[in-house]
C-alpha cells in the first residue's frame, strides 16, 4: 500500500529521521486561521498520484490569504483522476542542494537495494540511472561499501556521512514496517548542510498486514473506499479489474487472464475487465462474477475461459448451466471454453443444456470478439 | 536429466494433515516421487494415508531420508518451516503459497542459498520434470518429458502452455514455476543457468509478464555466445500501467516494466517471442530445430 507523503513522514519521523518541522494536514482553507502557521509556507496535495508537483499540488505561500486559496485550490483539483486526502502544510524550506536517496526491495538482489542520484527533484526520471548498492538482507548492510560506492560523486566528506547514515536508518524503517519502498525525493540539503527528508513516498507489503495492526487498519480503510463491486470481490475471493472494452472476460489464474485479454485484443476486441475467478470457482464466485458483468452496460459479451487442472471443469460446467438457467431473456450473449480436467464431461453436460463448449481458447475469442464489437464500434 | 528434481526425490509435505495432505500425497506418488514423510508440530507419531507424520523436520529427515521438501503452511507460518526444512538438510524445498511478506521472502531464499539449498516460490505451483517426479501441484497430465526447459511466472499460464506444447509433441525436461511474487527462490536468471547446465535441455521456453526485471535476466542469457535457443511468450500486453494484475508483481510502474520494452529487450538478444499461446509450439518447435532436434510424435 502506498503511503500518502504525510503519513510516511509520520513513519520517518518516530525513526527520528529529519522531517519539515510544525507540519500540519488540514482538510479545509477555514481551518487555517485558528492555526499557528508561519511563513513562507509549502502547501501540497496529499495524494498517491506522482507527477504532483507539475499539475500545481504544491504552492509556495506567503500569507493567511494565499494559503487559504492555495488549500482551496488543491482540494478542488483532481491529480492523475484522484481527489486530494488534505494538504499538508510545512515551513517553506531554505533548500541548498536536492538529492535522491531510496531503499527499495529488489528481485534481482534478493533483497534490499540503495539507489543514490546526486540531482534528484521531480526531474528524476529523465536523469542518469540512479547508483545500485546491493545490500540484500537488512543485516549485510555495509556502511564502508556504499560510502565506497559514493566517494567517486560525492566529494564533499559531510555530505558523505549523512547520507550513508541516513540510507542505513531508512533501511531499518523498511525492514521494520514491512516496506517494499522507502523513497526520499528530494533528500534536500538544507543551506546549514543538514539533511531533511523534502517528501516521502513508502509501499508496504500489504502481504504483511497480518503483523502491522496499523497496516491491516489501512487496508481495510481503502477496501472501504473501492468501489462496491470491486469490494465485494475481494470478499468473494476473486481478482477484479474494471477496463475500457466490451468483452467481460471470466478467467482463471493471473497468467492465463492476462493471455486471454491479449488474445481478445489480438482479436479485435477489448477486455472489459481483468476477472480471475481461480480463488472461488464456486456458485457463488461465477454467480457474483455474471451479477457484476451484466449489470455493467459496457459489457456486450461474456467469455468465460478455464483450464482445468486442479480445478474440474465438469463441476464448473455444472454451476455455469444454474446460472445461465437463473438468467433473463435480455441477459448479454456467453461464450464457453472449458478445458483441461473434466472437459469432456463438461462439453456434454453444457450440451445437454443447449450451450457449446469452444475447444480452443482462439475460437472462443473470436465468436466473444464478434458479439461483443469490435474495438472501434464502442461508444 | 533434468534441473533440481529428477527420479527418486524422496518428499517430506510439511502440514500433511491438512487439506491438501492426501490429494498430493496420491497426486506425488504418481508422479513418479515418494513421499516418505510429513511435518506438523505437536502431531508425530500420526499417519496420513501410509505416510508417518512427525513432529519436527530434523527427526523426519534423520528417519525417512526425505530430501526434499513441499510446505504446505500458511503465510504467517511459512518462514519457520523453510528455515526449519533448511536447517534439516532439506537440499529443494518448494513453497507454493501466496500472500507472503517479501521481507519473509527475502530471509527464505537468503537461508536456502547459504546452506546449498534451492527454494522454489513463493506463489508456485513448483515444479515437475515430467516422468521422474513432482514437487508441487501443477497438473501431471499437461506436461510430458522432453528436450524443452519451461520457465514461468503464472502457474495458470505454464499449465495451458505445457498442454499444448505436449499435444504438439515437444516435451518438457523439468518446468519449474518461479512464482509472481518480486522477492522469489529459484530466479529466472538462476533458472536459465541451470538449464544450460543440463545435458537433456537443448531449447529453454520462458513464460513472463509484465512488471519486474526477470525477463532482462533471459535475455541477458540469451546474448552468450553458446546460449541455447530461447522462446518466450510474455503476457500483460494489454494491462493498464499502474494496476495489479493478479500477481504481486505484475504491475507496470515505468516503460521498462512494459510489454513492449521487455519484448524489444528479449528479440534484440535474439529470443524468439511468440505474440499469442497458440504460436507458441511452433515456436518452440523452431528452437528445437535449431538445436538439431525434432518434436516427438503427438
Amino acid at each position: 500500500m502506498l503511503m500518502l507523503e504525510a503519513e510516511g513522514k509520520a513513519l520517518l519521523a518516530a525513526a527520528r529521521i529529519a522531517v519539515p518541522p510544525h507540519a500540519q494536514r488540514v482538510g479545509d482553507p477555514a481551518a487555517l486561521a485558528g492555526l499557528p502557521l508561519a511563513f513562507p509556507l509549502a502547501a501540497k496535495a496529499q495524494v498517491r498520484s506522482g507527477g504532483r508537483g507539475k499539475a500545481g499540488g504544491v504552492r509556495r505561500c506567503d500569507s493567511l490569504a494565499e494559503a487559504e486559496a492555495a488549500v482551496a485550490a488543491i482540494l478542488a483539483t483532481r491529480f492523475g483522476g484522484e481527489l486530494p486526502d488534505g494538504v499538508l502544510l510545512e515551513p517553506w524550506l531554505p533548500i541548498a542542494r536536492e538529492i535522491y536517496l531510496a531503499i527499495v526491495a529488489d528481485g534481482a538482489a534478493g533483497g534490499f537495494v540503495a539507489l543514490y542520484a546526486p540531482e534528484g527533484g521531480v526531474e528524476i526520471e529523465s536523469g542518469p540511472k540512479p547508483l545500485r548498492y546491493e545490500i540484500g538482507l537488512p543485516r549485510d548492510f555495509r556502511a564502508h561499501e556504499f560510502r565506497r560506492l559514493l566517494e567517486p560523486v560525492e566529494p564533499d566528506r559531510a555530505l558523505r556521512e549523512r547520507v550513508v547514515a541516513l540510507a542505513r536508518r531508512l533501511l531499518q524503517v523498511a525492514a521494520a514496517q514491512d516496506c517494499t519502498t522507502v523513497e526520499i525525493n528530494p533528500l534536500v540539503q538544507l543551506t546549514d548542510g543538514s539533511l531533511v527528508a523534502g517528501d516521502a513516498k513508502l509501499v508496504r507489503d500489504d502481504a504483511a498486514a497480518f503483523r502491522h495492526a496499523d497496516l491491516a487498519a489501512a487496508l481495510a480503510a481503502e477496501r472501504a473506499r473501492e468501489p462496491e463491486d470491486v469490494r465485494r470481490c475481494q470478499e468473494a475471493g476473486l481478482m477484479l479489474v474494471w477496463l475500457e472494452g466490451a468483452v467481460g472476460l471470466v478467467s482463471g489464474g493471473a497468467g492465463m487472464t492476462m493471455a486471454a485479454m491479449d488474445a481478445i485484443a489480438a482479436a479485435g476486441g477489448a477486455p472489459a475487465c481483468f476477472l480471475d475467478c481461480s480463488g472461488n470457482p464456486t456458485p457463488a464466485g461465477f454467480g457474483l462474477a455474471f451479477e457484476l458483468l451484466d449489470r455493467n452496460p459496457a459489457v456486450r459479451a461474456i467469455l468465460v475461459s478455464m483450464f482445468g487442472g486442479g480445478l474440474h471443469t465438469d463441476r464448473v460446467a455444472r454451476t455455469l448451466v444454474g446460472i445461465l438457467a437463473a438468467r433473463g431473456p435480455a441477459a448479454k450473449p456467453v461464450v464457453l471454453r472449458l478445458q483441461g480436467t473434466g472437459s469432456e464431461a463438461a462439453t456434454a453436460i453444457l450440451a445437454a443444456a443447449g450451450h457449446a463448449n469452444h475447444a480452443s481458447l482462439e475460437a472462443a475469442v473470436a465468436e466473444a470478439v464478434a458479439l461483443g464489437g469490435v474495438a472501434e464500434a464502442r461508444a | 536429466m533434468s534441473i533440481l528434481l529428477g527420479a527418486g526425490a524422496r518428499i517430506v509435505i510439511f502440514g500433511i494433515t491438512g487439506r491438501f495432505g492426501s490429494v498430493s500425497i496420491r497426486d506425488l506418488r504418481a508422479s513418479g516421487s515418494a513421499v516418505v514423510a510429513g511435518v506438523v508440530p505437536g502431531r508425530g507419531g500420526e499417519i496420513v494415508e501410509d505416510v508417518p507424520v512427525f513432529g519436527a523436520a530434523a527427526a523426519a529427515v534423520r528417519e525417512t531420508g526425505a530430501d526434499c521438501a513441499l510446505v504446505y503452511v500458511p503465510a504467517p507460518l511459512a518462514l519457520d518451516a523453510v528455515l526449519e526444512a533448511v536447517e534439516a538438510g532439506c537440499r529443494l524445498i518448494a513453497y507454493p503459497g501466496d500472500g507472503l511478506p517479501v521481507a519473509d521472502a527475502m530471509e527464505m531464499r537468503a537461508a536456502a542459498r547459504g546452506s546449498g539449498a534451492w527454494l522454489v516460490g513463493p506463489n508456485s505451483p513448483g515444479l515437475i520434470s515430467p516422468g521422474r517426479g513432482k514437487l508441487g501441484f501443477m497438473p501431471s497430465f499437461c506436461f510430458r518429458p522432453g528436450p524443452v526447459g519451461l520457465i514461468s511466472r503464472s502457474g495458470s499460464l505454464s499449465y495451458e502452455a505445457a498442454f499444448r506444447l505436449s499435444r504438439a509433441g515437444i516435451g518438457q525436461s523439468t518446468a519449474i514455476g518461479i512464482g509472481g511474487d518480486p522477492v522469489k527462490g529459484v530466479t529466472a536468471a538462476e533458472a536459465v543457468a541451470l538449464f544450460h547446465a543440463d545435458p537433456e535441455t537443448h531449447a529453454i521456453l520462458y513464460l513472463g509478464e509484465i512488471g519486474g526485471t526477470d525477463e532482462y535476466a533471459v535475455a541477458a542469457y540469451a546474448r552468450r555466445a553458446d546460449a541455447k535457443p530461447v522462446t518466450a511468450l510474455l503476457v500483460g500486453r494489454t494491462a493498464p500501467k499502474g494496476r495489479k494484475m493478479g500477481h504481486a508483481a505484475a504491475l507496470i510502474g515505468g516503460d521498462a516494466d512494459g510489454w513492449e520494452a521487455k519484448t524489444a529487450a528479449l528479440e534484440a538478444a535474439g529470443v524468439t517471442v511468440a505474440r499469442s499461446l497458440d504460436q507458441l509450439p511452433a515456436a518452440a518447435g523452431e528452437s528445437l530445430a535449431r538445436a538439431g532436434l525434432a518434436p516427438a510424435p503427438a
